[in-house]
Formats: structure tokens, sequence, C-alpha cells
């Protein structure tokens, strides 16, 4: 049995080799760790709004250094020209009026609202640390948290059912009916070649980008809940290989996953956009698994139970699907 | 090595695919199961293969019921060759081969480049992709396979199809030369000529039914008219008669100057299967 599992394996690295799947993962890799360190970073290091104060009688005492006063409301009609992001307060009158080019309501809200507590920083109540990352720190974990999350559930859902499609389409799954080894073991390789691949991947992802030490330090949680997402994602992809007739249909399949499946959840765990039914769906939990891991938080043995459930579920399906398929007329 | 009992199958309620089959195959035999399509015959091979589960009756090789759970024992045993040439295309010839190989037990496995050169493979594509492969020498890598394991019991489905004259003429021989090894060979086809020159027993399936069993030779006799044409010249005129086999015994019954041919009348094994099934096998 372990030297059939050995040639199956050597064979279906063969396979990936062959159709540059290894190539295309460590490209993502390059791409992902540059899209971090030059574009991501760079745009989350934006310097804050700055602030322009016109306080001809000197009223605002106790504002903060990041103020810039301005001599005159011309100047700061021409400071706001120039830099519209930017928010100018006039407190000439006594009360001070908030003065900005009008974007989005609620980021104009949020402009104003720090504009004028740079005005009494010292009355500002000081928050609760809950924990010790630096901004850099904590983008760095969201951002390949959510980069690791799309390369398992998009780019190697698309590998496995590639491989497949390719060995269905040569008959070679039909070969293997008549071998002598336990038919499993053709399934059972393939999510072996794709669970380390994916491993390797997360522990280069993360060590690349989230830094060494604190990499080093989540990897253990981060590498469960890759191989939980990768197993989950192979066995779909084989579902749907097996399943469908050609690659053209599993395109059309793949889209319904991508847009359908992935998209709510981005838009649920990065964005302000809820979804009331959001928690029944399973791709939220596994990102939040993975999420978590990241920041060190806790997860729930219920997540785990329903995690396994669904992989010896799914599996039990490919295998009744990859029974029906090898049992196919030539 | 074979034994057929009643075996019935069903795709569905209102399909049924096989309507209680016979037959023993022979150790050491050449057993040809002929057949037009969707006549039971790739049901009925997929069930001896192990492949297909849930059959009615009782089917046992190598003396074993099929039924009963079997694992890779089995199919060490076997080895299938299917119609259409399954090879990995990006792989070579060699490749493929040593991965198939891999399978079974280092002394039972042959090896690969002799299987090859008996083949007549060209040894110039040994190292290239299958993708780069006429049809007719994938069907030598797909032979190989079948015979790399070492089977005591060969499956071949349309062995020599895609192959040119020269090819079938060799894969039948190479058939044979297997047989003589104390392989038994069950062979499905279309080809008559592969059929009346190979096997020794053949069966006839139409609608899931067994129509017919018996040595090709047999079969023909059996439905022979038992009449000859006979054409011969007389007074300096060609002509022609047909006459009872029999009374040949006495002699050329009739007055002639010269014999120029006498063609006996036996039926070939495409028109028995016409005659027992009412259908072509194409």
């Amino acid at each position: 049995m372990g030297k059939g599992f050995c040639s199956l394996f050597k064979k279906d690295c063969r396979m990936l080799a062959s159709g540059k799947f290894f190539l295309m993962a460590l490209g993502f890799l390059v791409l992902y760790t540059a899209y971090v360190n030059l574009g991501y970073l760079r745009f989350m290091e934006m310097e804050p709004y700055q602030v322009y104060l016109y306080d001809p009688a000197g009223t605002q005492t106790a504002k903060s250094p990041l103020v810039q006063t301005v001599p005159s409301m011309e100047e700061m009609d021409a400071a706001l020209l120039a830099d519209a992001n930017g928010v100018g307060l006039d407190a000439s009158a006594g009360d001070v009026q908030v003065v900005l080019y009008k974007g989005a309501e609620h980021i104009d809200n949020h402009r104003a609202d720090y504009a004028l507590s740079l005005l009494r920083p010292s009355t500002s109540p000081a928050p609760e640390v809950l924990g010790t990352y630096t901004p850099e720190q904590k983008a760095r974990r969201e951002i390949t948290c959510e980069l690791l999350f799309f390369e398992l559930a998009a780019v190697g859902f698309l590998g496995i059912a590639a491989v497949l499609f390719k060995e269905k389409g040569m008959g070679v799954i039909r070969l293997h009916a008549v071998l002598p080894l336990r038919k499993d073991l053709f399934l059972l390789s393939k999510l072996a070649v794709f669970l380390l691949s994916d491993l390797v991947f997360a522990v280069l992802l993360t060590l690349l980008n989230v830094g060494l030490a604190d990499g080093l330090a989540v990897l253990p949680a981060v590498l469960l809940q890759t191989a939980i997402l990768s197993l989950m994602m192979a066995l779909v992809g084989m579902l749907c290989a097996l399943l469908l007739k050609d690659f053209r249909q599993f395109t059309l399949a793949y889209l319904v996953i991508a847009i359908f499946a992935a998209t709510p959840v981005f838009l649920s765990a990065n964005t302000s956009v809820k979804f009331d039914w959001i928690g029944w769906h399973p791709f939220y939990h596994v990102y939040m698994g993975l999420k978590n891991a990241y920041f060190g938080a806790a997860i729930s043995p219920v997540y785990y139970a329903g995690a396994v459930s669904a992989v010896i579920l799914l599996f039990l399906a490919v295998q009744f699907v990859f029974h029906q398929e090898i049992a196919k007329e030539g | 090595m074979i034994e057929v009992k009643n075996l019935t199958f069903s795709y569905s309620k209102e399909k049924q695919a096989l309507h209680g089959l016979d037959f023993t195959v022979e150790d050491g035999e050449i057993f040809g199961f002929l057949g037009p399509n969707g006549s039971g015959k790739s049901t009925t091979q997929k069930i001896l293969t192990g492949i297909l589960k849930g059959h009615g009756g009782k089917v046992s090789l190598f003396g074993q019921d099929i039924s009963t759970p079997h694992g890779p024992d089995f199919f060490q045993k076997i080895g299938v060759l299917f119609e259409f040439p399954y090879l990995y295309a990006n792989l070579s010839a060699l490749d493929n081969l040593s991965y198939f190989a891999s399978f079974y037990p280092k002394e039972q496995r042959r090896d690969v480049r002799e299987l090859l050169e008996m083949l007549e493979f060209k040894p110039d594509f040994l190292k290239k992709p299958v993708s780069s492969y006429s049809k007719g020498m994938r069907q030598r890598v797909s032979m190989a396979r079948a015979l790399v394991g070492g089977p005591r019991l060969l499956f071949l489905d349309e062995p020599t199809s895609g192959l040119d004259p020269s090819g079938a003429v060799l894969f039948r021989r190479i058939i044979e030369e297997e047989r003589k090894k104390g392989t038994t060979v069950f062979v499905t086809t279309h080809n008559m000529v592969d059929a009346d020159l190979l096997c020794d027993r053949v069966a006839f399936i139409a609608g899931g039914n067994l129509v017919a069993l018996d040595t090709p030779k047999r079969l023909k006799e059996k439905n022979s008219n038992h009449r000859v044409v006979i054409d011969y010249l007389y007074q300096g005129q060609r002509e022609s008669k047909t006459i009872e086999a029999p009374e040949l015994e006495a002699g050329i019954p009739f007055a002639h100057d010269e014999i120029i041919s006498i063609h006996s009348q036996e039926p070939t094994l495409e028109d028995m299967f016409i005659q027992y099934t009412g259908r072509g096998l194409s």
C-alpha cells in the first residue's frame, strides 16, 4: 500500500510540475509578497488627514501639534484646494467651524471628528489596550490572511480540478480501476500533494509577509487552518471535476463559487457591509478561523467539529463519484 | 478460470443489460466475446474485471466468487487492454510503463524495454511524450501496459484496433504466445478476422443474451449448406455449377474439360452472427 501511494504521489507531482502548477504557485508567492511590501503597506502608511486652523484670536490653546495654523482664510482655502483630503477649522467667529471638500458622508464625519479631536487631545479618553500590534503588524497579518485565503480558495481549487480534468480527458482514471491498488489512494495522493503544496505556500507567505518572529508565533495555528481549507477546497475541486463534463462547465462553477461564495465572506469580514445570513455561510467560518489564527485568537471546538465533519462528508461524496467515474464506458 | 452462471445486471429498474448469461472459460483458452454496440459485452467485461458491482447470478474467477471483496491480489492476476489507448499523454512510453509496473510485485513484473521491443515499438520514441505518438504506437504501449504485470488472465477489448495489417498480425502472434505461456485470454471484438484466427471458442451476445457459443469452425460448419461452387471449362466455354458436397465423393458428377476452381459455400463468422442475432456487428 505504501509503495502504491508513493508511485501515485510521484506521478501527481510530475503532473503538477508539467502543468506548471508549482511555478505558478511560486509566481503568486512573489506577486503577493511584492504587493504586500511594496504596495499595500505603503498605502496603509498614508499620512493622516492634514488639519488647518484659522484662529486669529488664538482661542485654541490646547491644540495638538498636528494642527497647522494658517494666517488667513485665503491661505486656508489655498491649502484645502491643494490637499482636498485636508480639513479646515475656522475659529475666527468664536465657535469652531469645520471646512472641507465634500466626499462620502461617513468619511466626512470621520474627518471632521478627527480634526475637532485634535483641538482638545488631552480630553480624549485613553483607549483600553487589547493588543500590542503596531498598525503595520496588524496590516501585515490582515492582508496575508486575505491573500492566503484567496490562494487556497481560488487558485488551489482551480489547480486540482485542472489536473483531474486532464486525467479524465486522457481516460487514465479508468486504468486505475484495474490496477492492484486501493482505489482511494488515487484520491488520497492528490489530496496529499495539494495539502503539502498549500502548507509550504502558507509557511513561506506567512514568514515573508508577517515577519519571521511574528510569523513563527502564529504558524502552528495558521497551518492547521490552512490544512482545513486546503482539504475542503481540494475535495470541492475534485467533486466538480468528476461531476462536470468539461472544463467549460467547470469555469462556470468556478465563477459561481468565486463570486457568490467568496465575495460575501470578504465583504462581511473586512468591511462595514453586514449580511444577516453570513453566519450560515460555511466559508465565513473558515475565513474567520484563518483570521483568528493570524491574530492568535481562540477558535471554538464547535468550529473544528464542523470542519472535520465537512471534510469527511466531502471525501465520502468524492469517493462515491470517483467510483462511478471509473466504472463508466470506455 | 472464468465461470459465469445466470449472470444478470440492471443499470436501472427499466434497463436490464444482461439476462442470465452462462459460460465458462478454461485455463489457457482464448475466448472471443462478440456482440454489437449496446449488446452487453462491455458490461460483462466490467463485471468480470471487478469494476462493476451489483450483478445477479454467480461469477467466479480463479475459483473465487467475484462478489466477495477482492483487493489488490485479484488485480495482480489480471491485465486489461481497453478499447482506447488510455495513457498519460505528457509522459513517455517508458515513464508510463514504469509507473503502471510499479503497482505489481517485483518478481511478477516484466521488463518494460523487452515488452516494447517485442511489440516492435520504435526505439526513437521511447523517451518522447505519448502525445507525439501515432494511434498504432499508443496501442502498442497500451498492450505493453496490459502485459507488464505478467497477468494470468488477459482481457483484451478490440486489441487490433488502430493497427495496420502487419501490426494486427504481430498482435495476434503475441496473443498466441501469451496463451502458450498459460495465460487465459478473454477477447472482446468486432473484428471477425481476429475472432476467427485467434479464438478457441466464441460467444455471440445480443440484447444481453448469449445466443451462441462454440468454436468458430463448428459454428460455421453447423450452419453450412454443404454446397460447393465449381468453375470449369467445357468445350471452350467457362461455366459454373453448384452441387451438394457429398456428391463429390464419387468424383466430379458432370462433363468437363478442365476444373478452374472449387469454392465451398461455408458461411463466414459474420454471416453466423447475423443469422443468430438478426443484426450486424457494427
